[in-house]
């Protein structure tokens, strides 16, 4: 295991009068890897990372960062985005930067020229002199971020840091993840949303009630659950009349492009692939492909990620 | 962290809040705001002075010796109630009304009773000079003390020219004493205060509890609401990741702390101008009278450095309270709820520090003196009005000095866990939890 060098949280527990945050968390994060930290609301995420800060203190169990207690490390060690979002309302973005930057310990010269860079990366020159309140939602949640990595801090510890991005803004923001990976950084971040952790990181852990459900590198927690999937593309009739003849074989996400299908143990992928040219489709795509995080997540927790937010009141109106 | 970035931080901490307060609008108005109050304050001697003009004294005369008291009536009657002015009415200029008492107990009794403001007894020395003794219990202006002792002079004048023709006994300066028996009562066995002083040190006293009270909870629940809006904006999320809770505490008590000291001072220049102005306006106006003049000779450099001294020894006590009150709430409206409960102890110093303005020194106003809390106040009025022992300074500051430290301690343990905390309502078993689970 990577131990010493990594930032492991061990056997983490938290619990908030009645209600159990952390129950006996544990996982590693690789120096220099982008980190996704999967749960819905409540699974412990904001938890982990403030026990990781210092913030706050465990019940028991351990957070380290290349083999020291992280409570014990500088602050400036981690830089943090937090999920509730918020500057000094009638304070200059500028200005907050270098304060915050300060407080970590950059000189406010060097804060205000490396905050102008970061705002110039994320389009948002013009921001510089106003003030916080100001400001859109989007554009806060960037000099926020700005203010998570202006000290260069060794981690970065991100609380849904997409939430409430526009589409560009989401690619711009995954730009920065991935340079600041190439710099060295660790990048831990928590998201419930399953796409952008599947296009950006290299080790996940899903989490629920404070538990730890499955973690790892991602090709491997997408394999956790034994599933096998093909996705396949044919030109003509998308509905592949000719699966049926395949005993075995599940659409379980139908498209007009690509198709996936699951394949029950003891079929192999040729045999769908056969079936196909044999009923005369034209396949342009063909793939041996794992489940997505999301059929991962519901696999191993029992319900979609989003589903207890928005689920949870029609149920018990309908019961 | 070395202990240059935990100094640097706390003066970041305390720059930012500085500027951010002395910036802000509030700042602005609540400066010329009270800046205009401690000048109205400030002038109140001379408006007493003014009216004071207005009113009558009724003043009795006794005199062992046959015709003394007659005489002395009409001489004192001419000299001090006529107008110098031609052509202005007599009793426009009235001030004093001179009754004839055959008894110095029966006029003593009436100046108890209420019904005069003092009775002068007149007697004759072995060497032919007479002398006055003017009795009061507090109701003699210093400036109509003056003039009763001008009056005197000339009552000596006269009787000295009248039984003596030939001016073969030499003149003797009438003896002239005022005893007030309200002042004597209230400073107890040992000194005894001119009346005059008295006044001033009241006044100046007056201002002191009253700016003390003030900045102390006005400035503390700026700590509280500054805390608070960190909280509600979420910007103690960031504040919190980046600095520890010892950090922001002191940091942001320091710098409204110096925010504050900088009001009050913009406050106190302008008042202590008019004071001494108002000495020279009402002297202008009202002739010279150095009973007035007297009310700055209390504000003395020790006086303004023992203000100085509570002022910042009290605010770091109500500023750690009240940013441990405030690390517990969650929303800016909650304050409202606190604040009055808050200014409790404040409320309970500000009553013995009115006490001892008026000259007590029960049990209640020394033990307050002494209170961390309730020494700021207390000791201050004490302080103002003069008869406290060094040692009794030097306890009330050194629990100060002891206390501050200690609970800032304890409001840095608050806060840590306070500011986490969103949701729950401020309650004395939250507090309880913070404390012990900081």
């Amino acid at each position: 295991m990577l131990g010493a060098m990594a930032l492991v949280v061990d056997h983490l527990t938290k619990r908030f009068g009645a209600v159990v945050a952390l129950d006996e968390l544990t996982f590693e994060v690789a120096p220099g890897q982008v980190f996704g930290f999967l749960g819905a609301n409540g699974a412990g995420k904001t938890t982990t990372m403030r026990i990781t800060l210092g913030v706050l203190e465990a019940d028991s169990g351990t957070v380290t960062w290349r083999g020291t207690e992280s409570h014990r490390l500088p602050r400036s060690t981690f830089g943090y985005l937090p999920e509730e979002r918020g500057l000094y309302p009638r304070m200059r973005v500028l200005d907050q930067l270098a304060f915050f930057a300060g407080l970590h310990g950059v000189a406010p010269d060097r804060a205000r020229r490396e905050a102008r860079s970061w705002l110039h990366r994320f389009r948002a020159d013009d921001l510089a002199d106003r003030r916080a309140e100001q400001l859109s939602k989007g554009n806060q949640q960037k000099v926020q971020f700005v203010a998570a990595v202006l000290h260069e801090p060794e981690v970065l510890m991100m609380d849904e840091p997409f939430t409430g991005l526009d589409p560009v803004n989401v690619a711009l923001l995954r730009e920065a993840f991935l340079e600041l990976r190439d710099r060295g950084r660790t990048v831990v971040f928590s998201t419930h949303q399953m796409e952008v952790a599947e296009a950006l990181c290299e080790s996940v852990a899903i989490v629920d009630r404070g538990r730890m459900v499955v973690g790892g590198a991602l090709r491997d927690v997408r394999r956790s659950t034994g599933r096998r999937m093909v996705r396949i593309s044919v030109e003509g009739d998308h509905r592949l009349p000719w699966l049926d003849a395949v005993p075995g074989a599940r659409v379980v996400q139908a498209g007009m492009d690509r198709t996936m299908i699951e394949l029950e143990p003891g079929l192999e992928p040729d045999a769908v692939l056969a079936a196909a040219v044999g009923a005369g489709a034209r396949v342009t795509h063909f793939e041996i492909a794992d489940p997505s995080l999301e059929q991962v997540f519901i696999d191993h927790v029992g319900r979609s990620v989003d589903e207890d937010v928005h689920l949870a009141p029609v149920a018990e109106g309908a019961a | 962290m070395s202990m240059e970035r935990r100094r640097a931080n706390v003066w970041l901490v305390a720059r930012r809040e500085f500027s951010e307060r002395v910036r802000s609008r509030a700042f602005v108005f609540s400066t010329i705001l009270l800046a205009g109050m401690a000048v109205v304050v400030a002038l109140i001697p001379l408006g007493v002075r003014l009216a004071d003009k207005a009113t009558v004294s009724r003043v009795a005369v006794t005199s062992a010796e046959p015709g003394l008291a007659a005489q002395a009536m009409g001489t004192m009657n001419s000299f001090l109630n006529t107008s110098a002015e031609p052509g202005a009415s007599a009793t426009a200029n009235k001030v004093f009304d001179f009754v004839a008492y055959a008894d110095e107990g029966a006029a003593a009794q009436a100046v108890r009773d209420g019904q005069l403001v003092a009775s002068i007894s007149i007697q004759r020395g072995d060497d032919g000079g007479l002398r006055f003794t003017v009795f009061n219990i507090g109701g003699l202006a210093a400036d109509r003390a003056q003039l009763l002792q001008v009056g005197a002079f000339a009552v000596g004048i006269l009787d000295w020219t009248r039984s003596n023709p030939g001016a073969t006994r030499p003149f003797v300066t009438p003896a002239f004493s005022v005893v007030d028996a309200g002042d004597a009562a209230a400073a107890g066995p040992g000194q005894a205060f001119d009346p005059a002083d008295y006044a001033s040190r009241r006044i100046v006293g007056i201002v002191f509890v009253v700016l003390s009270f003030l900045t102390l909870v006005f400035y503390g629940l700026w700590v509280a609401s500054g805390v608070v809006a960190e909280k509600s904006s979420r910007v103690m999320e960031l504040l919190i990741s980046a600095a520890t809770a010892q950090q922001l505490v002191v940091g942001k008590i320091l710098g409204i702390g110096l925010a504050g000291l900088a009001q009050v001072s913009l406050v106190l220049l302008p008042s202590v101008v008019a004071l001494f102005a108002s000495g020279s306006i009402g002297d202008a106006l009202l002739g010279p009278d150095s009973g007035t003049g007297a009310s700055l000779s209390s504000l003395s450099p020790g006086l303004l450095a023992a203000f100085l001294v509570y002022f910042v020894l009290g605010f770091g006590l109500y500023a750690a309270l009240y940013a441990a009150a405030g690390s517990l709430l969650s929303r800016e409206e909650d304050l409202q709820t606190v604040a009055l409960p808050l200014s409790i102890p404040a409320v309970a110093g500000y009553l013995p520090a009115v006490l001892a303005l008026s000259g007590s020194t029960s049990w209640l106003v020394r033990v307050a003196s002494y209170v961390p809390l309730w020494s700021p106040f207390a000791m201050m009025a004490r302080l103002a009005v003069g008869r406290v022992a060094p040692w009794e300074v030097a306890l009330s500051v050194g629990l100060l000095l002891v206390t501050v430290p200690l609970v800032t301690l304890l409001a840095i343990r608050v806060y840590r866990a306070g500011v986490v905390m969103y949701g729950q309502p401020p309650s004395p078993r939250t507090f309880w939890r913070a404390i012990r689970g900081g």
